[in-house]
């Protein structure tokens, strides 16, 4: 009911301003996901209870002056795709807010997002791949007191779902540009942050933690060329929930330091990103704890490893590791990636005519230096120790991009990946795993190309050896047909088809695809969602305006 | 019912007065200046690419025109802005692989995705072409050759 109020009040708030004056403009997208679900006996895979399935969103924003409204209307039916929340069932309005802005004041009622810092104590987004919209419902303000310091101060209860959590998340970050105060050259910039989680006790002991609170102090320092930030967060005791089980007299504390430095100057930028974090989990309902749906994170702690846009990378993924699992021998993970991207000069010796990018990437992840007390569900960590690490993950390639005459050019990749199926999966061995990529496009005259890869990984364990390919034709830069087979020639002989096309016109875009789905993670931005094996006949479309 | 009518109503109404504008926000380039988006295109006709360093097709859209980049600023002031829409996790990788890549655009960051989400949400890349605020032209999705198509269309709204 709460909700026809609000939108009531947002078309009259939009009426009422059109009639005194014809300005205002209205942005909005429509999306739409849906799939056919097949049973297919090739694959095991038996179609879901509702055979169709669609998710649909829906946007729409009217900025006026110095307002704004908006809202998302959502539906999900008669089931949500599969691999996302089952409570996202039927239609709703899932978020809508007001928001107003004057000169340094900024005030939104209703549904928003945000971000501290890095975003490892806390962070709100929404990503519609992997099915994660947790933006808190209630108020935010922020305000910019001058040029150099500003405080944002906020508090609500998280979106589960088409409910909301009955904790409420409250949180008071501010920021100082110390370089713009004391207008000095390099940059230096500094936060703090405070988060705080209440969700009633229910429990007999008197020291149960209702109230948890988070800390954070960060700085940032950047030179002409080079640059260093950390951040440290400290998470105040909270109880220890195994499978849903919240358990009285175990309350742990966790904590988190990340270290991210860089250089970069014309044909050259290199990027490390250092993490070691323990037990730094951190939901708006302590039941949630290791939910497979990621529903209620206040916090946000991605995998730091490449995202690799090719199938055969894309089977063994990093899902980080941040909470605690005695049994498991999890307490947290320590580790860090390096990025470097280089550009050998036109007419150099590597660059030849055109000049060739190389991308190096090291990812490398390990456990916690941790003793663990099974029976009692305890463990006594040491977050910075580089002794007792148990390697988790660690991937090394390279990526060389280069270009051979107007009309063809080329990417090679090359990745070495070690996988922990244990700690990542839950069972099974160790991993070592090779890809190689060859990916070629080629332009044709009037705007048409031609894209092909091959890719192959060689793997010593799991389902083994597996080999894929890729062709892609554009007739337009508007319309584009591919098809795809992702092959697992050494334990299963199974074949992964797709096949589809895209077509885009403006602002719309209407994708069609055929084929079978390997079960596994999708990964976006380092958080990961599962998908079950399936086959069936997905249409996606989406539109802006 | 209800909410399904009073949506579609709002959904009518939506499309009758729907226009199309760069949102009024303030970003940090690559050197922490605050950048208006009202001012990038304020007077001039410019191009505003949504990006992002783990997008392949972005990747290759922004590499291609880098190619002729300089060629193409004289030849017609062609102008590129590039908006990344990395978030927390890659938002640090945006300056070494601008600069590793030795791009001449302007680089803006949208680590919350702001613009992203007043835009309705788009994939990336997304490319448009504004002047004074206006969005004149907008596609996403890259396949070589959009460039050309791109290069065409500018020439035209810019020529105006």
């Amino acid at each position: 009911m709460n909700k026809l109020i609000f939108a009531l009040l947002t078309i009259g708030t939009a009426q009422l301003s059109f009639s005194q004056a014809q300005t205002g403009t209205f942005a909005g997208g429509f999306e739409s996901n849906s799939q056919w679900y097949q049973d297919d006996q090739g694959l095991g895979a038996l179609a879901p209870r509702d055979q169709f399935r669609a998710n649909n969103y829906f946007n729409l924003k009217y900025s006026y002056d110095k307002f704004s409204a908006g809202i998302q209307y959502e539906s999900f039916a008669p089931s949500p795709l599969l691999g996302y929340f089952e409570g996202f069932e039927g239609n709703e309005i899932g978020t809508y807010f007001l928001n107003f802005k004057h000169k340094g004041l900024d005030i939104t009622g209703g549904h928003f997002y945000d971000q501290f810092g890095s975003g490892l104590i806390y962070r709100s987004w929404e990503d519609r791949q992997i099915g994660i919209d947790n933006s808190l419902r209630g108020v935010r303000v922020h305000y910019e007191f001058n040029d150099y310091f500003n405080v944002t101060g906020f508090t609500g209860n998280q979106r589960l779902g088409f409910e909301i959590s009955e904790c409420t998340v409250t949180g008071l970050n501010t920021e100082i540009d110390i370089s713009q105060a004391l207008d000095i050259e390099t940059g230096i910039n500094v936060g703090a942050s405070y988060v705080n989680r209440y969700q009633d006790s229910g429990s007999p002991d008197l020291n149960f933690p209702a109230d948890i609170g988070a800390y954070s102090g960060r700085a940032d320092i950047t030179f002409d060329k080079f640059f260093i930030g950390a951040e440290y967060v400290y998470k105040e005791a909270d109880a220890f929930v195994l499978d849903g089980n919240v358990s009285n007299n175990n309350y742990q504390d966790g904590r988190a330091l990340l270290v991210n430095t860089g250089f970069a100057s014309k044909g050259l930028g290199i990027n490390g990103t250092f993490r070691a974090v323990e037990n730094m989990t951190f939901y708006s309902n302590r039941e949630l704890v290791g939910n497979a749906f990621l529903l209620g994170t206040v916090n946000y702690v991605p995998g730091y490893t490449k995202q690799q846009d090719y199938a055969v990378a894309n089977i063994y993924v990093y899902n980080p590791q941040a909470g605690v699992s005695p049994i498991e021998g999890k307490a947290g993970e320590i580790g860090g990636q390096i990025d470097i991207y280089y550009t050998a000069k036109k007419k150099s010796f590597l660059g030849g005519k055109y000049g060739t990018k190389f991308e190096f990437n090291l990812a490398h992840w390990s456990g916690l230096d941790a003793q663990f007390d099974v029976p009692n569900n305890t463990y006594n960590a040491t977050l910075l120790s580089l002794s007792n690490n148990e390697l988790y993950f660690r991937e090394y390639s390279v990526a060389v991009k280069k270009r051979f005459s107007k009309k063809l050019s080329a990417i090679f990749t090359a990745i070495q990946t070690g996988y922990n199926t244990k700690i990542i999966e839950g069972a099974g061995d160790f991993l070592n795993g090779t890809s190689l990529i060859a990916d070629v496009l080629y332009k044709l005259p009037n705007r048409r190309s031609i894209r092909m890869d091959v890719q192959h990984l060689t793997a010593d364990a799991d389902r083994g050896n597996w080999a894929a390919a890729t062709l892609e034709y554009s007739f337009s830069p508007s319309l584009s047909v591919y098809a795809h087979d992702l092959y697992n020639y050494d334990e299963t002989e199974i074949h992964y088809y797709s096949v589809g096309g895209s077509y885009t016109r403006g602002r719309t875009r209407v994708a069609l695809n055929y084929g079978r789905q390997r079960a596994g993670l999708i990964c976006v931005g380092g958080v990961c969602r599962f998908v079950p094996e399936n086959t069936g006949l997905t249409i996606n479309l989406s539109t802006n305006f | 019912m209800k909410k399904l009518i009073i949506f579609i109503a709002f959904l009518s109404f939506a499309f009758a007065q729907s226009q199309t504008s760069l949102p009024d926000l303030t970003l940090k380039d690559l050197k922490g200046n605050e950048i208006s988006l009202a001012s990038i295109s304020e007077g001039k006709t410019v191009v505003v690419s949504l990006w992002a360093t783990w997008c392949v097709p972005c990747i290759r859209e922004l590499d291609t025109i880098a190619e002729d980049y300089e060629e193409l600023q004289e030849e017609m002031d062609f102008e590129l802005i590039a908006i990344s829409v990395d978030d927390a996790r890659s938002t640090r990788r945006v300056k070494p692989a601008v600069m590793g890549k030795g791009w001449e655009y302007t680089v803006l960051l949208d680590p919350n995705n702001d613009v992203r989400r007043h835009l309705g949400n788009p994939a990336v890349p997304l490319t448009m072409i504004v002047k004074d605020g206006e969005i004149l032209f907008r596609h996403s999705s890259f396949t070589p050759g959009a460039e050309d198509q791109l290069f065409e269309k500018f020439k035209e709204l810019a020529g105006e």
